[in-house]
């Protein structure tokens, strides 16, 4: 975690959820947890304000609690600092919903993304009450069960009852797995009686049983596509196809968020999923040789282990997202330092250890150009040098030492990574930036339109309201006009930012050491 | 007859008369030479450096000169000799006046003098060397300098022609391309693609050399080097066929430009400077306030 991560985190919090939350977020991000009275004194907040927040962070799923191991009566908050970034990706989310469940499952995402986290029966009232659903509730009801049939919904920790049957100072929170995705029973009966609100909500038979939305299910879906659009751009559109339905047949039998390769799966059963499947000729035709494709291509996303069925392979999750990440990197390089720099790169990377010399000349670039653009990516930290020293050669003369460049790509990942979180913190200060120089403008022209809105419902004339409307005059127009497409700019940056992120973060999941399971407790 | 078989003739004879032939005896054993053809012949010879002319009394003797052997002149004395064997020993690729100077044991004014001295006989010659622009290296005069010491066909007077790098790098990737466009269109299955698409260094060479744009000969070598460059740049990849050579296609790269480098941070050259008080804000960004407007 860096500096520049929590920075973000605190502009994220402060534009969700206001200022006090932020406070306790960032007293929060800089240590692992601490208790209520310590973020009290430390935030110079009250009592019943820090509570609030909290309370609004928990609700959230953004901070968890715990008893202390040494006073059980105390509780202990922390901070989830990975997941704060997911609200940037709301969007997203409700984007992949809507265009699998339609404009249906789009409104439950939403209305759980709102909410945090909600029971069944209430999100199902909310959605009811939205003007722009007209479905049946057995409709909105099917839908949300297929949902958590699909892994996109997960089901919250319930509260553990105690045996004496009175609450727990600190209260646990337990779940067991097989019960995550374990769809409710709605009573659609009772669900109409509170709607006529003749029954009190609370008295809902799953009024204890919270959803939230599967943040993982989602990311299983983006790294998908973001190989499979690999894949394409590198291979065409039948090998992406080809590539799908591999994946598809890997998660049959593959945990989909195991670190470095899949389990094995065949040729012949990715040939009987797209012979049921699709609809594509050539991918039919050829897929033995699509497959041999994706085995052989460069960027090693599937590898050969076996003849069993036609042909044995594993997808080959880490050094996928290393070649992934590294044409990242690249990319990158080329837009910074130019593509003579990205040459230079790439020469590192493949010849791993290289001198000066033999850099320039492999990669032909003049000595001069060549050593300026290597030194730059050295003092940016794109690439390492090693010094090799020759033993011996006594006091006098030059010391003879060999100075070899090298790449450290987790390194460099993670440096982009930061980079990118920087960029990301810039970009959403530069928008609020221009949101508040412009703050009487934009209020303005938002209380215009609210005026024109019910003058036009009332039926005023036509003339009149153009009247009204050009109390905005033609220079402040221009004026809003351009902070408007600035602040639309900005946000399409937040959005393609967001790619990079999770690349990088896939890249660096992917190729993190799997840990040894820890040693049996005694 | 040509003018060249007449010289190796003559070339023959004076060969077979270690002591030096005279024109008696290249007339006798070439009698159906005219004078004046014999001349020609001589000249030619002469201008080769394959004969020497040496007068004994009133009359030219001929004698063949050993291209190998040392034509180090009799008058030399003995550091010359020494020197010269030192320069001879180090071969097209030159020596440094330093290692002369340890192997010979002279002195720096002596041994200047001596090279000088050999240089204006036009026996040596000084080289300047690529790798350093400074550093001057001695061969024997008839030898072509060592590609490792002129740098070969991408230097011209110690310079490294980078332009003509970069025309041949994009024409290698255009023909790269225009071999998969054209294995594209035939439809025959995505292996068969993959193969047509691919292409060995002779036909680029051809290919090359048939545009004509060099002006130098280039030989396979050298353009495997250019082919390397154009997979430095992640534009094409470097296949092992089963034989041991290379061949080369063209492909696209996987990724297209990340969200990082399409607004300013990703670019930005100070973004290391940057935080929320400063010069460096990004309220204040230049370069935030040219992209968005």
């Amino acid at each position: 975690m860096s500096i520049d991560y929590g920075n973000l985190c605190s502009v994220i919090l402060k534009q969700c959820f206001g200022e006090t939350v932020q406070l306790v977020g960032d007293c929060l991000f800089a240590a692992n947890a601490r208790s209520l009275g310590n973020i009290v004194k430390s935030t110079n907040l009250t009592r019943r304000e820090v509570s609030t927040a909290l309370g609004i962070l928990i609700k959230y799923q953004l901070v968890t609690f715990q008893a202390n191991d040494v006073n059980p009566f105390m509780a202990e908050y922390s901070l989830k600092r990975d997941e704060i970034l997911y609200i940037l990706r709301y969007s997203r989310y409700v984007h992949l919903i809507q265009t699998k469940y339609g404009s249906v499952g789009a409104a439950i995402a939403e209305e759980l993304l709102y909410s945090g986290s909600q029971t069944a029966s209430n999100t199902l009232l909310k959605c009811l009450s939205n003007n722009e659903i007209n479905e049946k509730v057995e409709t909105i009801r099917d839908t949300f069960v297929q949902m958590i049939r699909d892994n996109y919904l997960i089901k919250l920790p319930m509260l553990v009852p105690t045996e004496s049957g009175e609450p727990e100072l600190v209260p646990k929170l337990h779940i067991e797995d097989y019960d995550l995705f374990n769809p409710p029973e709605i009573d659609l009966a009772m669900l109409a009686k509170v709607q006529a609100r003749t029954v009190q909500a609370s008295q809902l038979r799953d009024a204890a049983v919270f959803w939230q939305l599967n943040f993982k299910r989602f990311h299983q879906d983006f790294r998908d596509q973001c190989m499979i659009s690999a894949v394409e751009r590198k291979l065409g559109s039948s090998a992406a196809e080809c590539f799908k339905y591999i994946l598809k047949q890997m998660y049959e039998r593959t945990d989909p968020w195991q670190r470095q390769c899949s389990n094995p799966f065949t040729v012949v059963e990715v040939k009987q999923v797209v012979e049921k499947n699709s609809s594509n000729l050539d991918l039919i035709r050829h897929l033995d040789q699509y497959v041999a494709l994706l085995a052989d291509d460069s960027l090693h996303f599937i590898r050969k282990i076996g003849e069993m069925g036609g042909g044995q392979y594993v997808v080959d999750l880490a050094p996928a997202f290393e070649s992934l990440a590294l044409a990242c990197i690249e990319n990158v390089i080329t837009e910074r330092f130019g593509s003579k720099a990205s040459r230079i790169f790439r020469v590192v990377r493949m010849k791993k250890y290289i001198e000066q010399e033999d850099l320039q000349k492999e990669a032909m670039v003049p000595a001069k150009e060549a050593k300026l653009l290597s030194y730059n990516l050295f003092q940016e930290q794109f690439v390492q040098i090693k010094t090799i020293r020759k033993a011996g050669g006594g006091g006098t003369g030059p010391a003879k030492a060999f100075y070899l460049f090298y790449l450290k790509y987790k390194q460099i990942a993670k440096m982009l990574l930061d980079i990118c979180f920087k960029a990301l913190y810039n970009d959403i200060t530069r928008s609020n930036y221009e949101k508040n120089e412009h703050k009487r403008l934009i209020e303005k022209s938002q209380k215009l339109d609210s005026i024109v809105a019910t003058m036009k419902e009332r039926g005023e004339s036509l003339e009149y309201i153009a009247e009204i409307l050009e109390t905005l005059t033609p220079p402040e127009r221009e004026i809003l006009d351009k902070v408007k497409n600035r602040i639309k700019t900005l946000s399409k940056a937040e959005l393609s930012l967001d790619d990079t992120i999770f690349l990088l973060q896939m890249y660096l999941y992917h190729s993190a050491q799997v840990s040894v399971a820890p040693a049996t407790k005694k | 007859m040509s003018g060249d078989d007449i010289s190796h003739q003559i070339l023959a004879v004076i060969q077979g008369i270690p002591a030096g032939a005279n024109n008696e005896d290249l007339e006798k054993s070439l009698p159906d030479i005219t004078a004046a053809v014999r001349v020609e012949g001589l000249n030619k010879l002469l201008k080769q450096g394959s004969i020497e002319i040496l007068k004994k009394g009133d009359k030219l003797f001929y004698r063949a000169k050993d291209p190998k052997k040392s034509a180090l002149p009799k008058d030399a004395d003995n550091e010359e000799k020494i020197v010269y064997g030192i320069i001879e020993e180090g071969g097209s690729k030159g020596i440094w006046i330093r290692d002369i100077r340890i192997q010979s044991n002279l002195n720096m004014t002596q041994l200047n003098k001596i090279l000088k001295n050999l240089e204006t006989k036009k026996l040596i010659k000084a080289v300047k060397s690529v790798n350093a622009s400074k550093k001057k290296v001695y061969m024997l005069y008839n030898l072509e300098p060592d590609r490792s010491v002129t740098g070969g066909a991408w230097y011209q007077d110690q310079d490294f022609e980078a332009e003509f790098v970069d025309v041949l790098n994009q024409q290698c990737l255009r023909f790269l391309q225009m071999k998969r466009d054209n294995a594209e269109k035939k439809r025959e299955g995505p292996l068969a693609f993959k193969q047509l698409s691919c292409c060995t260094v002779k036909e680029v060479h051809k290919f090359i050399s048939d545009l004509g744009i060099s002006k130098v000969n280039l030989d396979e070598d050298d353009l495997e080097t250019i082919l390397k460059t154009v997979v430095y740049d992640g534009n094409a990849e470097r296949i092992l066929m089963s034989d041991g050579s290379h061949v080369y296609r063209a492909i696209n790269s996987p990724l297209a430009p990340p969200g990082l480098v399409q607004m300013p941070c990703g670019i930005c050259p100070v973004i290391k400077n940057c935080s929320t008080c400063g010069d460096v804000t990004p309220t204040k960004c230049q370069y935030m306030k040219e992209w968005l407007d």
